[in-house]
Formats: C-alpha cells, structure tokens, sequence
C-alpha cells in the first residue's frame, strides 16, 4: 500500500489534516460562500428521471395507445380507364412541324421503286384508321414529333415491297408464302418493318390479321378457359380472340365485307346462312365473346378457302393474299402466367390463340400451303420487351444455319447446351422442313440493323425539313451521325435528330 | 352486387380481394381457388359467370372459414386447458404459450392469450 506521506521528505507531521496543508486561495474557490446544497454544482442540461414516464413497469397492465386516425380528404380517382388511355395515347401529327412540301404517300406504284430508296414515303391519311385500328403505331415510338407519320424507304422495305407487290399481282408468285422471323437490335426498326408491311397490304388490298403485342396474351390479363372437355390442357381466350376479331374486322371492313361465306360451319351454334358476308361473321364473336373462337376459325377458313362448298358456288369471290404480322415472339416461348386447374403454370403453346399463330410457320396440311391464297407471315422479336428464352435463342440460331444450307444432321447446326435442359416444344415450334407444295417458303430468320450512310442522310434531311434539325447536312455531318447511331441504328438517328441544337 | 356465399360484393372489386376478404383465406387459398374455376387474377367480380359464382361459392361453403374457423381455434384452446396442458395454462394465464422469455417484452401475448380468445 502506497502511503500518503512523502517519504523522501519528513517535513510533514502526521498529525496534519490534508485539507490544511491545501493553499488556502484554492480552497476558497471550490465553496462558494453561503450554499453547502450540491444544486450548483448538478448540471442544467441533466434532467431528472420520471419513474413513471418509462413505460409501464413489469407485467403492469397498460391497455395500447392507439393514435386515432386522421380522416384525410383524397382527391377522387380518375375514372376507369383515364390513366391507361393516357399511357396508350397515340399522336400521329405534331402542327408546330413543318410540312414537308414534296413528300410522296406510299401506294402501289412507289413500293417497287427503288429510285425512292432513302426518301420518306407518307403514309396515306384513310390508312391511318386502318393502321391504328390493327395497332399498328406503338406509343413510344416518335410519329408526334413530325406534321404527319411517315417512314424511310430501306432496302429491307423496298425487297418486302417488291414481295408485296409479287404475290398480289405477278401470276408466277400468285399462292406464294413467305415466312419470316424479323429479329435485330434494339432501335433498329423491327415494329416500323411490320407497319410498312401492313401499309403496302393495305394499298394491296390484302387482309391484314395483326397480334400487336404478344406480351398481352401470356400475363393472366384476360379471360381464359378449357376450350372443351376432350381437350382439358388447351385453353382458349375469348376475349382476347374478341378483340382479335375487332381489329381484323375494322382494319379490313372494305375487303371483307366483299366477301360471303363460301361453306357450312357446324362449329357455330346458329347456322350461317348462304351470302353472309365475312365481315357479319366476324361480328358474331364479337358480340358474343362466347362464341368468338369457333367464329374465328370460321373466318380463317374462309379466308383461307380456294374454291366454294356445293351450294355456295354463286356468291364465291377469290380471297386476297394474307399478311399476319406478330411482335413480341418472345413472349410466346415460355410458360405463362395463366395457371391451370392443378395450379401449375401453363404453357403458352397451350393457349390455342399462340398455337394457331405458331402453327402457321409449320408446313401446311392436307396438300395446301398455311396460306392457299398466298401472303406472308411475319414474325418479330422485340429487343426492349424480351424475356430471355434460351431455348428460343438456339432455335433462332437452327433456323439461320438451316437459311444458309446446314443439313440439320451435320455437327454444324447449331445444339443446346448440354445440360441447358432446352424447352422441346419451342424448338419444335420453330423446326420448319422444308414444305412440300412448291409455293410454300420455308421460314427464314431476316436480320435487321441500321441503315446505310444514304438513307441515314435521307432521314436527317427529313428531320431538317420538318423544322426539328436546324444545322447544315453535309456528309461528314451525316457520318459522324451514322457512327454515333453506332452503325445506323434508327432509333438511335431519331434520338440525335431530335435533339434540340443551338447553333452559335 | 354479386352474392358470394352470402356476402354481398360490389362489381368492381377484384374476385382474388373479394376471396381474401373472408377470415382463413389469404394469397394462396385464393390464387388456389382461382386458378381451380379457371379465373384470371386480374378478375373482377362483375365479370363472373354465373357458374363460376355458383362453383366458387360451393368451394367455399365446403371449407372451413369465417365462424367455423374461428370456433375451431377457440376449441383448440379449450381443449388444452381441459386436458391440463402447459400451453393451455399459459394460455389461461395470458403469458407466453411457446417458451419466450417473460422478463419483458410479453405485450402480444397479455393481449391476446386468453381462453377466450377474441379473433
């Protein structure tokens, strides 16, 4: 133990208290005069502790506070289906744009020219009905920045113009079929493709079946059933084929109602009677949605008939080629949201609507092409909407290898992954042989990118005339536009186009 | 309206809502449900057929939900105190039934643990 002496001094006595030997100035200072409390010394800022405001003690019954609610005052919603129409809203004209004074309209004389090759061709004010009816024009695409839609003349729409052409009016393409998978990058103008392709059909007066956005069938958004009791795992959805109807029968009421059935259709509750025109039949499913996918398979039928049933020769016309233009393909490769009765996912290849879509890029029974009277299917994949199918992707890859000449028993074509445990069904879907009638094509993969230097030019020249673009167009100006566009992609070309440019 | 089992529900609501709506039927039940009679799950009640309400109400009239649920729940309480169960005496005594700590922290289970329970 330390003592409290200083053992190298013995100058203090032990004798002395500790408080003494302090100097007495320092002493002074520490008590303050009159107060021998400790209130002075405690600290202001320390606040005494309630016993009671520390919640309740220990097993004490306390009932729960419960703040009462504020009623607040919400405004209203807007009503149903406001926000959704905003979302869906289409502008197809912008009046502060400029006119552009000599611009063209597509018909059926400009498709073929190839002179036109990198202008933009319009397209015709009637059509615009027709166009937005099939669903043509997709909200973020930008047709409201210009005084009236129009698209560019590439080499992809000049060669389908040309097939357009070929198929309506050359008799030695007369029942051809052209089946396509249009797949590319993003931006670089797969849905444009379709609507030029709807467009010249149009001015062709073919009949144009349209699937706008594959996406929709497949999320649980609509209406399903079991189409009947032989067939527990197919599903049919009325409402969705409703609508299909609709936007057949509005886009093409000029050519169908031309058109009278041509046989008996015992599917249908009511028999038809014999000079119903084909725009009547449509009308049926789309009144009653109940009904709406016997009633299509009529009208594909009789779209599809070459020649009249005994007793139906008196009215019969020749049908018009087809076209029927899908985007979204993707969508249609995977399971759905839909569940079955067992609460297992079903496949879309289960849904009849996708079935009867894809069965189409199979080679055609019964010694008839899929489409008798000639036409083209054009299937798009969409690259900013795209779930990922792996199996979607080898089959795409199958397709391209069997275009270029690959035997599909060569080790050269293209297999899954081991162990990727790839979906049958999808490539299935997609292994097209080749058909056995002369004027069936078999399915080909077009790539589609960005467009060449001329026609980037064209289109910049366009954005120049319509007031957007306020800057000289000389070449290098339309290169170093095409680079940065990384090789022309379109929608790309649009964003710099658009693009608010201040000259000093 | 539409009547399912007995409750009235306007025609807008969602049929998958509508179903959560009774006591013992939550996500799973109803997407169950909905996927047995085949409805989408962004149904609304109005766009019900009339067989699908009848097959949903006979579903749900064979389940047990609402009182019948809740009178199971109370008996399975009673029959622990009876029979002199730990539990059941925890339960009697409004204290933790599963072996939690009592030292603080029991607020749940003063309010609710009753034999007498209100659900």
């Amino acid at each position: 133990m330390v003592s409290s002496f200083c053992w190298s001094c013995l100058t203090r006595l032990p004798t002395a208290s500790p408080r003494a030997m302090l100097p007495p100035t320092l002493t002074a200072q520490r008590v303050a005069a009159f107060h021998t409390s400790g209130t002075l010394l405690a600290s202001p800022l320390k606040k005494k502790a309630n016993p009671q405001s520390s919640g309740p003690g220990y097993r004490s019954k306390q009932g729960v506070k419960l703040k009462k609610k504020k009623h607040v005052e919400r405004a209203r919603p807007p009503p149903v289906g406001e926000r959704r129409a905003l979302r869906k809203r289409i502008v197809l004209s912008n009046p502060n744009a400029l006119e552009v004074a000599d611009m063209q309209d597509i018909s059926a004389d400009n498709m073929v020219d190839s002179r036109l090759r990198g202008t933009i061709l319009g397209l015709p004010v009637p059509m615009l009905d027709q166009l937005r009816a099939v669903q043509a024009f997709k909200p973020k695409q930008g047709w409201s920045i210009f005084r009236r839609p129009g698209t560019v003349t590439r080499r992809e729409t000049l060669e389908l113009g040309r097939l357009i052409d070929g198929i309506s009016d050359k008799p030695e393409d007369k029942g051809k079929v052209v089946k396509r998978i249009i797949t590319g990058p993003k931006g670089t103008g797969k849905t444009v493709h379709l609507l030029q392709a709807m467009s010249m059909a149009f001015t062709k007066e073919w009949v144009v079946v349209t699937v706008p956005e594959c996406q929709d069938l497949v999320l649980a958004n609509t209406s399903y059933a079991p189409l009947s009791d032989e067939n527990p795992h197919l599903y049919v959805q009325n409402q969705a084929i409703a609508a299909l109807l609709s936007r057949t029968v509005t886009a093409n009421k000029n050519v169908l109602y031309k058109l009278k059935v041509s046989r008996e259709h015992s599917a249908l509750k009511s028999p038809v009677k014999p000079g119903t025109t084909l725009e009547d039949l449509a009308n049926l499913g789309i009144q009653d949605p109940a009904t709406a996918w016997p009633v299509f398979q009529a009208l594909w039928t009789e779209l599809t008939a070459t020649s009249p049933a005994s007793g139906f020769e008196k009215d019969f016309t020749p049908r018009p080629p087809m076209l029927v233009a899908v985007d979204g393909l993707a969508h249609w490769m995977k399971d759905t949201k839909y569940r079955s009765a067992k609460f297992e996912f079903i496949h879309a290849h289960d849904l009849v609507f996708v079935q009867h879509f894809l069965s189409l890029l199979q080679p055609g029974k019964n010694q008839q092409s899929a489409l008798p009277n000639g036409g083209l299917l054009l299937y798009a994949t969409s690259a900013s909407n795209n779930p990922s199918v792996y199996s979607l992707d080898v089959a795409l890859q199958r397709v391209a290898a069997r275009q270029e000449g690959v035997d599909p028993s060569s080790p050269d074509y293209p297999a899954p992954v081991a162990y990727s445990n790839p979906d049958q069904r999808v490539l299935a879907a997609l292994d097209s042989p080749k058909s056995s009638i002369p004027t069936e094509g078999t399915l080909e993969l077009q790539k589609i990118s960005g467009v060449s230097r001329e026609e980037a030019r064209g289109l910049m020249e366009y954005f120049a005339r319509s007031g957007l673009l306020r800057q000289q167009i000389t070449e290098e100006w339309v290169n170093e536009k095409w680079t940065l566009a990384g090789g022309g992609v379109i929608g790309e070309l649009e964003k710099l186009g658009r693009r608010l440019t201040v000259s000093a | 309206m539409v009547f399912i089992l007995g409750v009235n529900f306007p025609e807008r609501n969602l049929v998958k809502k509508s179903l959560e709506s009774f006591f013992g039927i939550g996500h799973l039940t109803s997407s169950r449900l909905l996927a047995r009679f085949h409805i989408h799950p962004t149904c609304k009640v109005g766009e019900l057929g009339n067989k699908q309400v009848l097959d949903i109400t006979a579903a749900l009239s064979d389940m047990r939900i609402e009182n019948d649920l809740r009178r199971q729940i109370l008996d399975n309480i009673k029959r622990l105190k009876e029979t002199g169960t730990y539990r059941g005496r925890r339960h009697a005594l409004g204290l933790p039934v599963r072996g939690q700590n009592t030292r603080s922290q029991i607020k749940n289970a003063t309010k609710f643990n009753r034999i007498e329970r209100r659900i």
